[in-house]
């Protein structure tokens, strides 16, 4: 029968000819066989997928890491976490600082100030005796500037009634003022200038005059705003980029000062909504002095600007207007559509150009990116010549896929680590980044308010028992609010012990007393709250599960939930509403924590969450952005570290390890040609080498 | 490949309506017969067991682990962690943390907490997700088919309830339904309580066609219209008449979606959407239990081969009951 | 399955086309009216439920909250609902819908994901359709057998377990025993080898997914297999046939299984919905690019076009899937119009 042959051999088919592909696939151990270019490709695995390849948006991981491959800024960190030049070759720091010549003062002598006169004074007294090349003093010009006038938004406080703050545009007359040009940042100026200028000289400043707004507005602008829009003396550091010659853009444009200075404005244009609109805030202007030199003028003091320039730089002649609109033409899009249509949309994104060490081809998403080395890279190409960013979007899957060799390198997850620390078979590298994980407390809430409370909370907790079983130990103990790897961390500030007796004698002293059923109460009050975190982090709810069942022994009753993220932020971090929270900061190497823990910083969906306000930590964190010498500015962030670790406001659990597993195969190429193994990593970057990797198509003996 | 699932039962449905045709009217000898039946099928019989057993850990896991902690789902024992089922605790753990019986009848899981107390914990939330969400099918189901077929000639302006309630239902058969699950209960703010409520609300549609066919059929026949002729009241003539009738078929089906519930239960907890902590379901311990399959595979086979034990059963009780309610296959 | 609500009763005096026509246009505008409420709903359920869309990332210290301001405008969050329903339809239809996520054209984005998924649900209806039914047939001939009841358990055991959970059993055991590489939907670094041995290697990546997608298909369709050829086997026109003294297998192919596979026809239109509908749990665990991932990942980012917008298409299929049903069914079966 016909049929019924058919009806037999169909399904035999189907699968005799599915079964037979399996011979040939290729193993681990002859990947290279049928197709010996698999050597020259490197497979790099990741949860996620990229969102938005453009430096000035992305704000994901996986972006960044294909744009830190296609893209360069004006400076990277190196594997000590020091700048280091790249699309610069060196750069200044220096500074201008504006003097308000006050027609009402007088100097010390009693003769009255005139611009002329004061201009002589400070000149004489400053410029005298020293040359132009003296390193150790920094000044290098003294001029008179005419009056201008000027228009200045402000913010006014809103009336008793209705309570609103607004914006308010107001002009301001500025009387004759004196530029002194320095060749490095002075924060103390005023200090200097003292002695010359009186010591009335600020308070006799007849700053209303110069201000002209209407009558309700003059009299909503107190005293210190006066002082914050007129400042005596304003501070304008500068920062100079000597720019590389010669680089040139994967499409062979060549690399100049336009694109630095289009970077920042693309960065700061209100349509592009970028991310990264506050790193560059401060910035004043960007002049662009030569083809090959920049000027970067400061609003004010503020020290951890330079580490900004490591954002990477776009291509102006792909972006600009004219660029958008000739993308606009051709996609032929509808004026609504065109209407809208900014840097955001461009095809840009999906097919970023750079001046980096690989070269973008091709982006499918949730299955992977494909980059190829850059033959004309300004280092030398890399040794690869393709790049593979794979997405596989569980632990598991990915090292499946690694131990059969269609993945080269990807980030395991602790208990994984555990297994290939026995495993000769691959290479590990584990290094501390400048991440932390901490449970935060609602400061604001009255049961948080008592700092013995948290410290107590802080206490119960078995930390090191945690980084033990449930971080395999791919993670260290940390103390207070600055990543671990870097000079700004105190090593000297002990953790706080596991005592769980010593934390219910602390909250007995407050009056947290056991009752019958052995919870804490105080005035028929429960020691009760709810500690919350994000779905899909199995080591966060580790701990959220340890930290409920180390506070239940000391009589604590605590409720945990679980939330997705969008939830999770939307609902209980932005508006605060929340008692407790598991989470991680992943930080910049700067030493900047205004964001963070400044008391300004506790509004609707600010960073502050925890509403940390401690006058003495605002004050460090502040005096921290104004100090310009690295050696004082440790001392200032120790100083912090101290003050925010015995407040407790989160309870410090541990810095997790960066940890990467690569085949073995993989290894690093001298200059001279011969090969040797990939050298530990010290910053949290295992990549920092990367252009000099290559796989041999056996494993090398060391 | 749910298409081909929910066309099959689609299609199912008017063959059972004939069938029903026949046995509805009789009622006494009806359930004799049925047990007679569904005694002879050994591989229903040894489910049904199996679900007996099931319910009775399911009371056991509530009574056991919450009204009185004999077995403790919630101690947290990180140093004991991933100890292999029968293992003994460690010498260093404190007395008050040992396990029951000084040992860990399934093993540990990853912080150390006793799996055994946790599925006993997870089989009564396991359980009452697929029996709530079942009921709420039910109840919008049997709500609307029974309204659809008894009142369907009533008019409102244009439309009649009937297209009202059809429309309604044809409304909902549009969307995906796994991907509908997945979209609500990853918006809503997660909870049990929703799970419940989302799975149900996205079942129903087959259960109220099949009962308003169901009502159509039985309207038309002599016992109802007998009823009507009396002078009964609707709602006596629907809940004590028809509804009863009715019963037979929904009942197979219910349990069918029972097992289907619990499935989809698993499969959220799978992508993350399913029950939170504190409530420990067999769902939500095998999905935690597949990243550490190579470390401990107990924790992944044991909720899943009991998730399939239980569906398994479920489904082949279901199958019975058919079979057991189906006068043609008697005939054969 | 909207078979049966539609009425058939036409005038048999009228030309059939015209019938034909009327009653296709009827149809369609019927299934315009409902597509537009299941839109509505859509749209209302995502946009009612809480939590917004977030591609900001708040672990990134240097966030301000006037930023997040400024994307909740650029995406008309705070319009009232209608005027954002609006929007979506006027962007939709125009192809400007863009992504919340990362600002793309949201229909390149899922027919990309939809060339992604096509593989596996042709090789797994391949799979279905092929094994199903010669499995269901074999059982029904052999009612009671062993072979038929073994059969029948296993299909309900392939009902039940979860998906997922043997899917991992099965790349576990694979990967162990043979050490190839089974995520994804090919071994990456294979650029440059053969066309040959890329395309086999494309195949392979389909064989473990598209098996674990069928199962619970075949189960279901060889049971149903069985039970159409039971109830023909029984029928009066195949005894006769038998009665006429005709070979058993002549019996059973020609005249039972034609008659059988009459209804299996009108599956085909319902096929349609399955092309969207992909499986959100098999392409997560084989990490594989298409559109039941593009769904997750849009829940995930409470990225709301893309999430509609998948919503919207598969009901547009699901209803071409039915109306598709309704023809075929109305094709092959005279009956049905002679009513």
């Amino acid at each position: 029968m016909r049929l019924k042959r058919l009806l037999l051999l169909a399904p035999l088919t189907v699968v005799a000819l599915l079964v037979q592909s399996y011979f040939w696939v290729p193993t681990y151990e002859s990947q290279a066989k049928a197709n010996p270019h698999r050597l020259r490709m490197f497979i790099e695995s990741s949860i996620g997928d990229a969102k938005i390849l453009n430096p000035i948006l992305n704000a994901d991981t996986a972006s960044s890491r294909i744009v830190g491959l296609v893209f360069e800024g004006l400076l990277d960190l190196d594997d000590n976490l020091q700048l280091r030049g790249r699309l610069a070759t060196h750069w200044e720091v220096g500074e201008d600082i504006y003097l308000l010549v006050n027609p009402a003062a007088r100097f010390d002598d009693g003769s009255s100030i005139t611009p002329e006169s004061l201009l002589d004074r400070l000149r004489s007294e400053l410029l005298a005796g020293t040359s132009a090349e003296d390193p150790s003093d920094p000044i290098r010009a003294i001029e008179l500037l005419p009056p201008e006038v000027r228009r200045q938004t402000v913010e006014v406080p809103g009336s008793e009634a209705e309570g609103e703050a607004s914006q308010v545009e107001v002009q301001l007359t500025l009387p004759p003022r004196i530029r002194f040009g320095l060749s490095r940042v002075v924060p103390d100026f005023l200090d200097r200038i003292r002695p010359i200028i009186g010591e009335r000289y600020e308070q006799t400043l007849p700053r209303s005059t110069w201000v002209s707004a209407p009558a309700q507005i003059m009299s909503a602008i107190d005293h210190a705003r006066l002082a914050e829009m007129l400042p005596v003396l304003e501070h304008n550091p500068t920062l100079v980029f000597h720019l590389r010659h010669g680089v040139r853009f994967h499409d062979g444009h060549e690399f100049d000062s336009d694109d630095v200075r289009f970077t920042y404005q693309a960065i700061m244009d209100p349509r592009n909504l970028s991310p990264r609109t506050s790193d560059f805030e401060p910035v004043k202007s960007v002049d662009i002095l030569d083809r090959y030199t920049v000027r970067v003028v400061y609003k004010r003091l503020f020290s951890p600007a330079v580490n900004a320039w490591t954002m990477q730089i776009l291509p102006e002649h792909l972006l600009n207007d004219e660029a958008l609109g000739r993308e606009m033409e051709r996609r032929g899009l509808s004026s609504a559509a065109r209407a809208t249509f900014g840097m955001r949309e461009s095809v840009f994104n999906r097919a970023p150009v750079g001046t980096g060490p690989f070269v973008f081809e091709q982006w499918q998403s949730d299955e992977q990116i494909r980059l190829r080395a850059n033959q004309d890279y300004w280092e030398g190409a890399p040794e690869y010549s393709e790049y593979y960013y794979r997405v596989l979007p569980d632990p598991l899957t990915q090292e499946v896929e690694f131990r059969t060799g269609a993945v080269d390198i990807y980030a395991p997850q602790p208990h994984q680590i555990a297994r290939y620390r026995d495993d000769d078979a691959y290479q590990r590298f584990s290094s501390l980044s400048t991440g932390y994980t901490y449970i935060g407390y609602n400061n604001r809430r009255a049961l948080f308010q008592d700092r013995r409370v948290r410290q107590a909370l802080s206490m119960a907790i078995d930390v090191d028992e945690i980084i033990r079983y449930v971080l395999y130990g791919e993670a260290e103990r940390t103390t207070g609010p600055f990543p671990k790897n870097t000079v700004w961390y105190d090593p000297d500030v002990e953790p706080i012990p596991y005592d769980p007796e010593g934390a219910r004698a602390l909250l007995a002293e407050i009056g947290w007393h056991p009752n019958e059923q052995g919870w804490l109460e105080k005035d028929g009050q429960l020691f009760e709250f709810n500690l919350i975190t994000n779905n899909g982090n199995l080591v966060r709810k580790a701990v959220v599960t340890i930290a409920q069942n180390a506070w239940r022994k000391i009589g604590i009753k605590c409720n945990t939930q679980l939330f997705e993220w969008a939830v999770f932020l939307e609902d209980f971090v932005n508006p605060g509403d929340f008692d407790a929270v598991v989470l991680g900061w992943s930080m910049g190497a700067d030493p900047d924590l205004y964001q963070i823990w400044h008391s300004s910083q506790t509004g609707y969906g600010q960073l502050n969450f925890a509403g940390y306000r401690s006058p003495e930590a605002d004050e460090l964190i502040v005096a921290i952005r104004e100090e310009y010498d690295a050696e004082r500015q440790r001392t200032l962030t120790r100083r912090l570290h101290r003050v925010i670790a015995a407040d407790q406001p989160y309870t410090f659990l541990y810095a997790p390890l960066a940890t990467r597993v690569l085949d073995k195969k993989i290894v690093m190429v001298n200059p001279d040609g011969t090969y040797s193994r990939i050298p530990d990593v010290k910053s949290g970057d295992v990549f920092y080498s990367f252009n000099r990797w290559r796989k041999l198509d056996h494993v090398p003996r060391f | 490949m749910a298409v081909t699932a929910g066309e099959a039962n689609a299609r199912q449905a008017p063959g059972e309506r004939e069938m029903e045709q026949t046995t509805a009217p009789h009622g006494g000898t009806l359930a004799g017969e049925f047990w007679l039946r569904l005694k002879r099928d050994r591989l229903t019989l040894a489910a049904l067991c199996v679900l007996a057993l099931l319910v009775v850990a399911a009371l056991a896991g509530k009574a056991l682990t919450e009204w009185s902690t004999v077995f403790d789902p919630a101690t947290v024992r990180l140093m004991d962690k991933f100890r292999p089922p029968l293992a003994r605790p460690a010498e260093q753990l404190p007395v008050p943390d040992r396990p029951r019986f000084g040992i860990y009848l399934l093993g540990t899981d990853d912080l150390g907490r006793d799996v055994f107390a946790r599925m006993l914990q997870g089989s009564f939330v396991s359980l009452s997700i697929g029996f709530v969400a079942v009921a709420i099918s039910l109840l919008v189901g049997v709500t609307l088919g029974a309204l659809a077929g008894y009142f369907g000639e009533i008019r409102f302006g244009f439309v009649t309830v009937d297209t009202l309630i059809m429309r309604f239902t044809d409304v909902m058969l549009c969307f995906p339904t796994f991907f509908l699950i997945l979209t609500v209960v990853a918006l809503l703010p997660p909870s049990i309580y929703n799970i419940m409520v989302v799975i149900g609300l996205t079942g129903w549609m087959g259960t109220a066609r099949f009962v308003r066919a169901e009502f159509l059929s039985l309207r038309e026949q002599d016992f109802v219209a007998a009823a009507e002729v009396l002078g009964l009241p609707r709602r006596r003539i629907i809940f004590v008449h028809m509804v009863p009738n009715a019963v037979a078929p929904v009942l197979v089906s219910a349990t069918i979606s029972v097992a289907t519930a619990i499935l989809t239960e698993s499969a959220l907890s799978f992508l993350g959407f399913g029950v939170q902590p504190p409530f420990a379901t067999w769902g939500n311990i095998l999905a935690d239990g597949k990243a550490f399959i190579f470390d401990a595979p107990w924790l992944f086979f044991t909720p899943g081969l009991a998730i399939l034990a239980v569906v398994l059963s479920f489904n082949l009780v279901g199958e019975g009951l058919r079979e057991a309610l189906n006068p043609k296959l008697r005939r054969v | 399955m909207l078979i049966g609500n539609v009425g058939f009763g036409l005038d048999s005096t009228s030309g059939e086309v015209m019938e034909m026509l009327a009653y296709v246009i009827r149809n369609l505008l019927q299934r315009l009216v409902l597509l537009f409420v299941v839109s509505v709903m859509a749209h209302a359920v995502v946009h009612i439920a809480p939590g917004e869309p977030s591609e900001v990332d708040p672990s990134n210290p240097r966030l301000k909250p006037e930023d997040v301001t400024k994307i909740r405008a650029a995406f008309h969050l705070d319009d009232p609902l209608h005027l954002q329903y609006v929007y979506w339809m006027r962007d939709l239809l125009s192809g400007e819908l863009k992504s919340f996520k990362d600002s793309q054209p949201v229909l390149p984005k899922i027919w990309d994901r939809f060339l992604n998924s096509l593989p596996l649900f042709v090789t797994a209806t391949v799979i279905v359709w092929t094994l199903s039914f010669p499995a269901g047939i074999h059982a029904a001939l052999r009612r009671g057998s062993v072979y038929d009841r073994s059969t029948t358990f296993l299909a309900y055991a392939l009902i039940s377990i979860p998906g997922f959970f043997f899917s991992y059993l099965v790349i576990l055991s694979v990967v162990e025993l043979f050490g190839v590489p089974v995520i994804g939907m090919r071994t990456f670094g294979m650029e440059d080898a053969a066309p040959l041995f890329r395309a086999m290697d494309r195949l392979w990546h389909l064989v473990i997914p598209s098996i674990m997608s069928a199962l619970v298909g075949v189960a279901i369709l060889s049971r149903y297999v069985r039970s159409q050829m039971l109830e023909v086997i029984g029928a009066d026109y195949v005894r006769t046939a038998r009665a006429k003294g005709l070979e058993e297998e002549t019996v059973v192919y020609t005249h039972a299984l034609r008659n059988a596979l009459l209804p299996f026809v009108t599956m085909f239109g319902l096929l349609l919905p399955g092309l969207i509908g992909g499986s959100v749990i098999f392409e997560q665990i084989f990490a594989w690019p298409g559109i039941g991932r593009l769904g997750y990942d849009a829940i995930l980012a409470r990225d709301f076009p893309v999430i509609l917008t998948i919503n919207l298409i598969a009901a547009v299929l699901t209803l071409a899937g039915t109306f598709l049903s309704d023809i075929l069914y109305a094709a092959v079966d005279p009956r049905i119009r002679l009513q």
